[in-house]
C-alpha cells in the first residue's frame, strides 16, 4: 500500500513541477513566439542554483566540488534558481531577441544550450562536471525529519503551493492587456512594432518571466531527486517540454496541465510496464521518447492547434462606456 | 483643408540594397491635414520609402521629420507611438487574435501593458479596456465589421482584412497615416467605401499619405500628389497638373497609365 501512495505521490510531483515548466514555455512561445530551443538550460540553471545554495561547502575528500556552499533555508534557494535562470534568460534575450527573426533566435539558443553543456560538464568546479551534485538536502525536511515515502508525500504541498501561485501569475499575465500584446507580437511581430509597441521590452519580459518559471522548475526537482548532472538537461529533454506543450495546446495554460499529465503521468509511465528486455539499458528510455514523439505526430496530424486549444477572447456587449460592466476574457 | 504647417518633412533621403539605389535622395514634404499620394512606376522605390518613413529600415542617408523632429533613426514603435502609423501592402491581421482584439492591441498607451500592472495591479488594464471595447465596437461599426467582432482575423474575407486594417490604424489614433496600397486587390464598390472613410478621416484631423496605383481616385481625392521614379522625387503637384508633365508620362509606360487615367 505505501508503496503505491508513494509511487503515486513521485508521479504527482512530476505533474506538478512539469505544470511549472510548461508554463513557463507557455509564457515564451504560447504567449509571445519566442522560440526557445534550450529552455531546460535555464530548467538546469535552476536547479544547480537551487542545489549549490542549499547544500552546505563542498567536503574534502568526497571528491565532490562546487561553488557557493551557502546552506540557505528553504524557500531561499528555490528563489534564487528561479532568479539566476531568469537572469540567464535575460542575457540571452538581449543577445538574440532584439535585432534577430524567431528562425534564427531558435538556432542561437539552440547554441547557449550547446555552450552552456559543455561548460558545466568540463568546468567541473562550477557544479562538479559531467558527475554532477549529489546530496542536495531536502527543503524542510531538516525541520519535519520525514521518512523518504512521507516526504514524498510532504513535498506535494511544496510543489503544489508554488505551482498555484505561478497558476495565478501565468493567468493573469495572459488575461491582461500585456498578454494581449504578446499574443499579438506573437501574430506578427513588425506590425505590432508598427503600432507603437516596443516589442524588444515585451519579449524580453516574455522570455526572463518564462526562464524564471523553469528555473523554479529545476530547483524544485533538484529538492526533489537530491542530485543533478547533465544527464539530466539533455537537449532531448527540451523536446519533451515542447510535446507538452505542443501536445496540450499552445497559449492555454490548462492545456499545458493535460499536456504534462498526458506525457509525465501517462505516456512516460506507460512505458515503465513493458516486460523487462535483458541487456538493453537503454531501451526504455529510448522507447519512453519514441512514445512521446508518436503522441506528438498524431496530435499535430490530428487536431494542429493542441488537445486544448487557445480560448478565444470574449467581451461584453458595451456600445458606450458604461462603467460596471465587465471586459475580460471569458474563462 | 491643407494647411501650410508641414507635418512631414522627407530630406534627401538614400537607402541601397546591395549595388541598388532603391531611394536616392527622395525629398518632398506634406502639408498637415493634406490627402497626399505617393505615385510612381513599379521598382520607383515607394515601398522602400513607407519603410524607412516609420523606421522600419535604416536610413543610408538623409532625414526625416515628423511635426518638425527629426525621427531619423528611431525605432518604428517609438514613430508611431508619436503619430505617424504605416499599414503594409498586403494585409497583416493578427490572425488569431479576434477582429475586437485586433483594434484593442492597436489602441495606443494602455496601462496594462506595463508589467507590474498586468501583474499587479489587473484593475487598471481593465478599466482602461472597458473604455477602449466601447470604443472598438464604434469603430467596427463604422467600417461594417462589427458583426465580425468576436471572429477570428484570419477568417476575415480579402476586402474585410482591408478595412480592418484602416479600423485599426484609427483605432491607433494617429495624428498621420501612410497607407500602403490600401486599395490593392479590392473591388470597386470596395474601393469607394475605403475612399469614403478616409476622406471622413481626414475631415477628422487625420493627414494621410497614401501609396496608390489607383490613379483615378488619386485624380478625383488626393490634394497632393508626389511622384517617385528612380528613387527620387519626380514632380509634386495636383494630378490634373501632373498628368501633362512629360516627365511624369515619361516615367509611366509610354504614358499610357496615366493618360487613360486623365481621359
Amino acid at each position: 500500500m505505501s508503496a503505491v501512495v508513494f509511487y503515486l505521490a513521485t508521479i504527482v510531483n512530476y505533474f506538478f513541477i512539469y505544470n511549472i515548466l510548461a508554463w513557463g514555455l507557455n509564457i515564451q512561445f504560447g504567449y509571445a513566439g519566442i522560440l526557445d530551443f534550450t529552455y531546460i538550460t535555464f530548467m538546469a540553471v535552476g536547479a544547480y542554483v537551487a542545489g549549490v545554495t542549499s547544500l552546505g561547502p563542498p567536503q574534502p575528500g568526497t571528491g565532490v566540488v562546487y561553488i557557493l556552499g551557502w546552506h540557505l533555508p528553504f524557500p531561499i534557494p528555490i528563489l534564487l534558481g528561479g532568479l539566476a535562470a531568469a537572469a540567464l534568460g535575460l542575457v540571452v534575450g538581449l543577445l538574440a531577441i532584439n535585432r534577430l527573426r524567431s528562425d534564427y533566435l531558435a538556432i542561437v539558443t539552440l547554441s547557449v544550450g550547446i555552450i552552456l553543456y559543455s561548460l558545466v560538464g568540463n568546468l567541473t568546479n562550477l557544479f562538479d562536471g559531467f558527475d554532477g551534485l549529489v546530496g542536495v538536502p531536502e527543503p524542510l525536511n531538516g525541520q519535519v525529519h520525514l521518512g523518504v515515502n512521507t516526504y514524498t508525500i510532504f513535498y506535494m504541498a511544496v510543489t503544489g503551493a508554488v505551482m498555484v501561485l505561478l497558476w495565478f501569475v501565468a493567468q493573469r499575465l495572459l488575461r491582461s492587456p500585456l498578454g494581449r500584446t504578446m499574443r499579438a507580437i506573437r501574430e506578427d511581430v513588425d506590425v505590432a512594432e508598427a503600432f507603437g509597441k516596443n516589442t524588444f521590452r515585451i519579449r524580453l519580459w516574455a522570455m526572463v518571466i518564462g526562464c524564471f518559471y523553469a528555473g523554479v522548475g529545476g530547483a524544485l526537482l533538484v529538492g526533489f531527486v537530491g542530485a543533478f548532472s547533465p544527464d539530466g538537461w539533455s537537449t532531448l529533454e527540451t523536446f519533451i517540454i515542447w510535446a507538452i506543450l505542443l501536445i496540450g495546446g499552445r497559449g492555454n495554460n490548462w492545456g499545458s496541465v493535460l499536456g504534462s499529465f498526458l506525457v509525465v503521468a501517462v505516456l512516460s509511465e506507460a512505458t515503465r510496464y513493458l516486460p523487462a528486455i535483458p541487456n538493453n539499458a537503454f531501451l526504455e528510455p529510448a522507447l519512453r521518447n519514441m512514445v512521446i514523439g508518436a503522441g506528438l505526430i498524431v496530435v499535430l496530424r490530428f487536431r494542429p492547434q493542441g488537445l486544448l486549444p487557445e480560448r478565444k477572447a470574449n467581451f461584453s456587449e458595451v456600445r458606450t462606456a458604461a462603467p460596471g460592466l465587465e471586459a475580460s476574457h471569458a474563462d | 483643408m491643407p494647411t501650410d504647417t508641414p507635418i512631414l518633412e522627407v530630406d534627401a533621403i538614400v537607402r541601397h540594397f546591395g549595388g541598388l539605389q532603391a531611394v536616392d535622395g527622395c525629398s518632398f514634404a506634406i502639408q498637415k491635414g493634406m490627402l497626399a499620394a505617393l505615385i510612381g512606376p513599379n521598382g520607383a522605390g515607394k515601398t522602400t520609402l513607407v519603410n524607412l518613413v516609420a523606421g522600419a529600415l535604416p536610413l543610408h542617408g538623409g532625414r526625416v521629420l515628423f511635426e518638425g523632429t527629426d525621427i531619423s533613426g528611431w525605432p518604428p514603435h517609438r514613430i508611431a507611438a508619436r503619430g505617424l502609423v504605416r499599414t503594409f501592402q498586403i494585409s497583416r491581421e493578427w490572425a488569431q487574435l479576434t477582429v475586437l482584439e485586433n483594434l484593442l492591441v492597436a489602441a495606443p498607451g494602455q496601462q496594462g501593458e506595463q508589467l507590474w500592472n498586468a501583474l499587479l495591479r489587473p484593475s487598471v488594464g481593465r478599466q482602461q479596456d472597458r473604455k477602449l471595447v466601447a470604443r472598438a465596437l464604434d469603430t467596427l461599426d463604422t467600417f461594417g465589421l462589427y458583426a465580425m467582432r468576436n471572429e477570428y482575423a484570419v477568417t476575415l474575407s480579402g476586402g474585410q482584412k482591408r478595412l480592418l486594417e484602416l479600423a485599426r490604424a484609427v483605432m491607433s489614433q494617429p495624428k498621420m497615416l501612410l497607407l500602403d496600397e490600401p486599395m490593392a486587390g479590392v473591388n470597386p464598390a470596395l474601393t469607394e467605401q475605403l475612399a469614403a472613410h478616409i476622406e471622413s478621416l481626414r475631415q477628422g484631423g487625420i493627414t494621410f499619405l497614401l501609396v496608390e496605383h489607383n490613379l483615378e481616385f488619386v485624380e478625383q481625392s488626393c490634394d497632393h500628389v508626389v511622384v517617385m521614379a528612380l528613387g527620387r522625387t519626380l514632380a509634386t503637384g495636383v494630378m490634373a497638373e501632373l498628368r501633362t508633365n512629360p516627365e511624369v508620362v515619361g516615367a509611366y509606360l509610354g504614358g499610357d497609365v496615366v493618360e487613360r487615367a486623365a481621359g
